[in-house]
């Protein structure tokens, strides 16, 4: 086994555990011995810009933890916790650890990766860019070269970058989500994609809205490369968005069961029933139906 | 593994320090606010003097507690695009210095609330719900 890294997937991507299980088997089959880590114990702190004793708290308690693990190098999936840990928790905290990224790490191994991807993925497709983050890892051209070298991925070329470097804050400014959907179709249409492609999990899901509206098929990249690499987990957070109000059926009884049936009609449920504005009555199959307005 | 001390309070510490850092090096020349795509989506933003948003700024920054509306509007919409950061001829760091003006005019430094940011209280609950959907047993003993 090569080297021993710390895989640092955040706290929101659990929502998708074929994102989860894929990195790491792409992982393994580079070679590397990585230690998945992640989840609330192990939160940036980002989301607490209004609660400072708190993000200070999470940024003393993580940068323990991943020093306490001892290994060199933690690579971070999640551009938030990349980028809170460059800002402010390793300038706080002394890490003992350098900080790497998913898409640098793949992109470093594209020699080693290519020979992997052996299925076809006949698809043409568009990548969601942002203006943000591609100034700390160059994500804009770097996941286009890996697309390309998936067989039968066709990435087209286009000029649009939402503001910000990820669609989850856009919640907050809700015209500006809204332009995001409009011009993330738009622009598709326009290069007759046949999916558009996200980097990061925040933004795939936000334009699932748009997937499960019927206006455009949606993938995270790291999917489009399991699959051409034969890893056959499965994007049930797809199936459960696409089915919207009626997920809990598609998640099943005992799984609802699982996580509580209050919690998951509460604090589930609204995000799998929620689809881009103006959008969700333009297809009339989508069981889903309210429009993201907050 | 060297021991060493470690301060409880080193995050409010790095933030003293960037502010003071910031307040010094930052002219007002406003460039920053001229090329942020987010300006259009705060109405108080919206034609105001980029320099007079930018002193509103430093008001923040100085834990000031009536914020200038155009300076609050624009430490609101701030998404984080980060095409400030070549913008600024001083290397000052705009979305930093943003970001903490964010903080203050939020109540996360301890003074008074002039803004309110979206609080998502179920967010750890969820994501540990989410994980239980989609990791084992020994998956979220072992990773989590």
């Amino acid at each position: 086994m090569g080297e021993k890294i710390t895989f640092w997937y955040g706290c929101n991507v659990l929502r998708h555990g074929d994102i989860v299980h894929s990195c790491l088997d792409i992982l393994k089959r580079l070679g590397y011995d990585a230690q998945p880590a992640g989840g609330p114990d192990y939160c940036c702190g980002s989301s607490k810009d209004a609660n400072q004793q708190a993000a200070d708290g999470m940024a003393r308690r993580t940068v323990g933890r991943f020093n306490q693990i001892g290994r060199e190098r933690v690579v971070a999936w999640c551009p938030s916790c990349h980028s809170h840990m460059t800002e402010f928790m390793g300038r706080a905290y002394q890490p003992d650890f350098g900080l790497g990224y998913f898409v640098d790490l793949l992109h470093d191994n594209l020699a080693a990766l290519k020979p992997l991807l052996v299925h076809a993925v006949p698809m043409r497709v568009m990548l969601h860019r942002h203006v943000g983050f591609n100034d700390r890892v160059a994500v804009n051209d770097k996941v286009p070269e890996l697309l390309r070298a998936i067989p039968g991925v066709e990435v087209v070329e286009d000029d649009y970058k939402a503001p910000g470097y990820m669609c989850s804050l856009l919640n907050a400014v809700p015209q500006a989500m809204t332009d995001m959907f409009r011009e993330t179709v738009e622009h598709a249409k326009a290069r007759g994609a046949d999916a558009v492609v996200c980097i990061f999990h925040q933004c795939y899901r936000e334009l699932l809205g748009l997937d499960a509206a019927g206006e455009v098929e949606v993938f995270n990249y790291v999917q489009l490369i399991a699959r051409s690499m034969g890893l056959a987990h499965v994007d049930e957070y797809k199936q459960w968005k696409r089915a919207g109000k009626d997920a809990a059926a598609a998640i099943g009884e005992a799984r609802v069961a699982q996580v509580g049936v209050q919690f998951f009609e509460r604090a589930m449920l609204p995000e799998l029933v929620k689809r881009p504005v103006g959008l969700a009555a333009r297809n009339k199959k989508d069981p889903g139906g309210t429009p993201f307005d907050a | 593994m060297a021991e060493r001390p470690v301060l409880a309070s080193a995050l409010r510490e790095f933030l003293k320090g960037e502010t003071e850092r910031i307040l010094g090096a930052c002219t007002l020349c406003g460039k920053c606010v001229e090329v942020c795509p987010m300006t259009r989506y705060s109405l108080p933003t919206q034609g105001a003097d980029p320099k007079t948003v930018v002193t509103g700024i430093h008001a923040l920054l100085r834990g000031e507690q009536a914020g200038a509306p155009d300076a609050l509007g624009w430490a609101s919409v701030c998404v984080r695009s980060e095409s400030c950061v070549p913008a600024c001829p001083e290397n000052v760091n705009p979305m930093m210095m943003v970001r903490i003006a964010r903080m203050s005019a939020s109540g996360g430094l301890g003074g008074k609330k002039q803004i309110t940011l979206r609080e998502d209280r179920d967010l750890y609950d969820r994501v540990r719900a989410f994980a239980k959907l989609n990791l084992t047993d020994e998956e979220i003993r072992n990773w989590m």
